[in-house]
């Protein structure tokens, strides 16, 4: 018994020696750290202090299809708090008045007004002490140079950089690039700080959709500083990691000519490159400058563009949904003719309406086109024709035609807030309108009309498609790494179907009668069409106002552009979108010849 | 016997030393409670120092009922005990207070929370002391080595699933120190803890692996997924592997208190003056608990740093000293495991302040601000003194 129990004690000994041994250890590593190693740093110490200063992460650049900047940064200098200095102990209200006497001192000492009160001090204290609070904000060279000369020596006070963002082509692409604001903390996030979070975020356009890639991740250092601010050393840093530049599809020079041809009226342009579904110009009228929203928008400015009843904040490309009207023609004869139900050589008459029972659809034309072939009701935009088309053939190609062609559905293109648009079917107005689909509804779908809504975008997208041939391109605005786009599927419509379609779009630019005539130009053929939906209720006058479209591709044989151009409340396709079309078309051509002509002198000098 | 006799005997049979040692921590720890606390805006948090008074007279009751009580009527219930905790733990699991995306408290009526973790050490630790003092218990038996692991790794593997990495690891060293103690095979010990120490290592090769630029970005990533460990306990791990790496960010705490502990210099700061605490460096919200070493540190120097791990060493000394004097094994096993623990937590909780250890969240006893850590403490102190009074007279004398 005696020998066991011998054996145990010592082993309890031996616990005790170690466990002593044990704290011996910890006894030797604090008289390093604390009595060793802290002489190292001893001086003054204790009136010293940690500054964590922040690296803001520059924003990626945006630039045009040719290297033309769009977004960019500059440099702006503020004063900063560094609040955590000034703290005094007991309740935070204490800090917050010396953090606000602090204020007022320096507003008489660099004569500029206070800009914050003590409700943004409050705010700063709770949920981002550690960060600089930014007293004043893009202070003036005059201040800056009054802050050098007076010196101010005051603990926890020092002039910061940021980079602030500017779009140096103002108005033009205010939509696609959107804009930046500032982005405040999380209120609940678990640490009461987050040093890495962006300062900036997009909010709105491009900046947006693709903040993540833009906005890099700041960084921050700590240094050492003593009462009076000067700084002793830098403890460590972390880099801030640029944000990577965006080269967007745009060519802002083609942009710019489209916003001139809109600037007089509501409505919308996209210009597509058939051969890739590059987006090369966007543009959506009024407009407005992305400028002023940075770095925080002014409330007057703000409530004046929220209120103005022309809507400029709102892209109408994608986001506005309007009936197509005739420039729904093609995609309906399209479907007529693949269906194998109709031949083109096929003459309907029109007597200047088409009869459905009770109702009667008028053809624009009140006196009748007669009797016409498709490739001539194309042309003449005949109402009365493509009624009785859509009748033939059957709701069912129609929708499948449209369906596949993307309507109702988002493009995808890389921006928020885009509209699906409405593509009726059966299933559709049982729910909304709780009737079954009936024939009218197949006659008002057939030209354009309805409730059938699509964005200017899907219009073009329509466009780019017949233009190359039945290949189906996603829209995007960011240069992708190949130049040869998204292909999401061919169409699969018959060539000969196509040319003879495109036969009609030619006519109507080209030949004298076409209702696209006032959109011809000299130098390329071109082919298109002309669109007039009304909408709202009947006006006094018996007519109901109407929203006019064209869709144009060119050059005829080889498209390179195709063009979807809308104007809210105009008069016709014809008379009020041709005449823009040729103004656009013009200036894109003659860019073409002066930038070749650039090109080539450039290479012979 | 008249009542004077009674009150000299009560008074001859109270293990003094321990008791004043005991004393002096807890005064420490409320000073320096107060001293973390002071500056903050909070109305509550201010006041910690007055919880903990409250706290500490609560540790007192509990200290007082537990040197009373027959330590061997506790131990042999040690069983019950160790199932009500494993209860306790289930439901902490299933309806526990969440904080900070882990389930450690248990509200009951009032407000007042309990971590049933830190019950669950105290009733292990009992539950083991009766084990291991069975009279037909063979130590050498590899069956009884694994049945022991088993009961150790119920409680361990549901405090695991809190997440409490840090408590959880708490409970293994005291318990086989007690295993040690009782006479375990070391081999048997040693062969664990060997198989522990490899898969830290592999973890930390893992972890290694990850950091490797040579690695293509999608085998670090399956490496990353074989790590069993959530992505801030890997942050910590690598704050301790490149302590230079990120000082802004993971290695904020860390780096924060070791200038805090490093400033301290001989003499410190001065009580109330730390300026690593007063000007929000130290993390606040851990300063008061976890972190109340460093605030010691900083504002007491090396002087009231080590003057702590001198209070710490008696209780070693003190302990084992009850522990070497007890005719009972059961008494002697329990006084092992009871010291084992404290010194366990002690030794984690600073090195984990001077940066030996990465940060785990395991409080110093007695003198960081907690309920339930603090009464768990006091009252394994108090059937350290159960075990003292109940010694023969050899030991009083």
């Amino acid at each position: 018994m005696s020998r066991p129990l011998n054996k145990e004690l010592v082993r309890i000994k031996i616990v005790a020696g170690a466990m002593l041994a044990g704290l011996l250890l910890l006894g030797g590593v604090l008289w390093h750290e604390q009595v060793v190693k802290g002489q190292e740093y001893k001086h003054s110490l204790d009136r010293q202090s940690m500054r964590r200063v922040r690296l803001p992460a520059v924003r990626g650049l945006i630039l045009d299809r040719n290297g033309i900047c769009l977004a960019r940064n500059r440099p702006s200098y503020c004063i900063a708090m560094y609040v955590e200095e000034l703290r005094k102990p007991g309740r935070r209200e204490k800090t917050v008045e010396e953090v606000d006497r602090l204020i007022v001192e320096l507003s008489e000492l660099l004569e500029i007004p206070r800009e914050v009160d003590r409700d943004d001090i409050r705010k700063h204290l709770r949920i981002s002490m550690p960060m600089p609070f930014l007293a004043w904000r893009g202070i003036s060279e005059e201040v800056l140079s009054r802050w050098s000369e007076r010196t101010v020596r005051q603990r926890g006070i020092d002039v910061y950089v940021e980079p602030v963002r500017e779009y140096p082509q103002g108005h033009t692409l205010g939509h696609v690039l959107g804009y930046v604001r500032r982005a405040d903390p999380p209120e609940d996030l678990e640490f009461p700080y987050h040093y890495y979070l962006a300062e900036m975020e997009g909010g709105e356009g491009i900046e947006k959709s693709m903040n993540e890639k833009l906005c890099g991740e700041s960084g921050g250092r700590l240094i050492r500083v003593d009462a009076s601010g000067f700084r002793h050393e830098e403890m460590a840093e972390r880099d801030p990691r640029e944000g990577r530049n965006l080269v967007l599809t745009i060519d802002s020079e083609i942009q710019k000519i489209a916003e001139e041809v809109l600037e007089d009226v509501r409505g919308a342009a996209i210009i597509l490159d058939p051969r890739n579904g590059d987006v090369i110009a966007m543009a959506s009228a009024p407009s407005f400058d992305p400028n002023v929203f940075v770095p925080r928008i002014p409330h007057d400015a703000w409530n004046r563009l929220n209120t103005d009843s022309r809507l400029p904040l709102f892209n109408r490309c994608i986001s506005g949904t309007y009936p197509p009207g005739s420039t729904f023609k093609p995609l309906v004869a399209l479907a007529a003719l693949d269906s194998g139900t109709v031949t083109s050589a096929e003459k309907l008459a029109c007597p200047g309406y088409f009869d459905l029972g009770k109702a009667r659809f008028h053809c624009w034309n009140r006196r009748g086109h007669g009797k016409l072939a498709m490739r001539k009701a194309i042309e003449q935009s005949c109402n009365a024709y493509f009624c009785r088309l859509g009748l033939e053939c059957g709701y069912e190609h129609i929708f499948r035609a449209a369906y596949r062609i993307g309507y109702g559905r988002r493009t995808g293109i890389e921006l928020r807030g885009e509209a699906r648009g409405l593509l009726p079917g059966d299933a559709w107005k049982r729910r909304a309108r709780g009737d079954a689909w009936r024939s009218g509804d197949t006659c008002n779908v057939s030209i354009g009309q309805g409730a059938l809504a699509v964005t200017p975008l899907q219009m073009a997208v329509l466009t780019a498609t017949v233009a190359n041939g039945g290949q189906l391109y996603r829209p995007r605005l960011v240069m992708g790494e190949s130049s040869r786009g998204e292909l999401i599927q061919h169409v699969g419509w018959s060539s000969k179907s196509l040319s003879l379609v495109k036969g009609g779009m030619y006519d109507v630019m080209q030949a004298e009668t076409g209702t696209g005539k006032r959109g011809r130009i000299d130098a390329v053929a071109m082919g298109g069409k002309t669109g007039s939906a009304e909408y709202g209720p009947k006006l006094s006058n018996g007519k109901r106002k109407k929203h006019v479209w064209m869709t144009v591709f060119a050059p005829f044989a080889t498209p390179r552009y195709a063009v979807a151009m809308v104007v809210e409340d105009g008069t016709s396709g014809g008379i009020t979108v041709a005449p823009r079309i040729r103004e656009l078309m013009t200036g894109i051509f003659e860019l073409e010849s002066t930038r070749k002509s650039g090109r080539g002198t450039g290479r012979g000098a | 016997m008249t009542i004077k006799d009674r009150v000299l005997r009560f008074i001859r049979r109270m293990n003094w030393p321990m008791i004043i040692v005991m004393a002096m921590a807890l005064v420490l720890g409320v000073l320096f409670i107060y001293s973390s606390c002071y500056i903050r805006e909070e109305q509550p948090v201010r006041s910690f120092y007055k919880r903990q008074i409250m706290w500490i007279a609560l540790g007192a009751v509990c200290y007082g009922i537990c040197a009373g009580y027959d330590f061997r009527r506790l131990v042999r219930s040690g069983g019950v005990l160790y199932a009500a905790c494993i209860v306790l733990l289930l439901l902490v699991l299933v309806m526990g207070k969440r904080i900070y995306g882990a389930r450690r408290w248990l509200m009951l009526v009032g407000g007042i929370g309990i971590q049933p973790s830190e019950l669950a050490k105290l009733a292990t630790l009992i539950f083991f002391a009766r084990l291991l003092s069975l009279p037909e218990i063979n130590l050498r038996q590899l069956k009884t080595f694994f049945t022991m692991l088993g009961v150790l790794a119920l409680p361990v593997v549901l405090i695991l699933r809190q997440p409490d990495l840090g408590t959880a690891m708490a409970f293994i060293p005291p318990a086989f120190i007690m295993m040690y103690v009782a006479g375990v095979p070391l081999r048997y010990l040693l062969s664990v803890v060997m198989l522990g120490v490899l898969v830290a290592g592999l973890i930390l090769g893992a972890l290694v692996l990850t950091d490797n630029e040579n690695l293509s970005e999608e085998t670090r990533a399956k490496i990353q997924k074989t790590i069993p460990l959530g992505e801030y306990q890997q942050d910590r791990l690598k704050v301790l592997l490149w302590p230079d790496r990120d000082p802004l960010g993971a290695g904020w705490n860390k780096n924060q208190s070791e200038i805090a502990v490093g400033s301290g210099g001989m003499w410190g700061k001065g009580f109330l003056k730390g300026t690593q605490n007063i000007l929000g460096f130290l993390p606040r919200s851990v300063a008061p608990t976890d972190f109340i070493y460093s605030v010691i540190a900083e504002e007491k120097g090396f002087a009231g740093s080590a003057f702590v791990l001198c209070l710490f060493g008696a209780v070693v000394v003190l302990g084992c000293r009850v522990a070497l004097f007890t005719p009972d094994r059961m008494g002697r096993l329990l006084c092992v495991g009871i010291v084992a623990m404290v010194f366990c937590h002690v030794w984690i909780n600073i090195a984990m302040t001077v940066g030996l250890m990465p940060i785990t969240g395991l409080p110093l006893p007695l003198l960081s601000y907690g309920g339930s850590f603090l009464i768990m403490t006091m009252s394994s102190l108090g059937i350290l003194q159960s075990v003292y009074a109940r010694s023969p007279r050899r030991l009083l004398g």
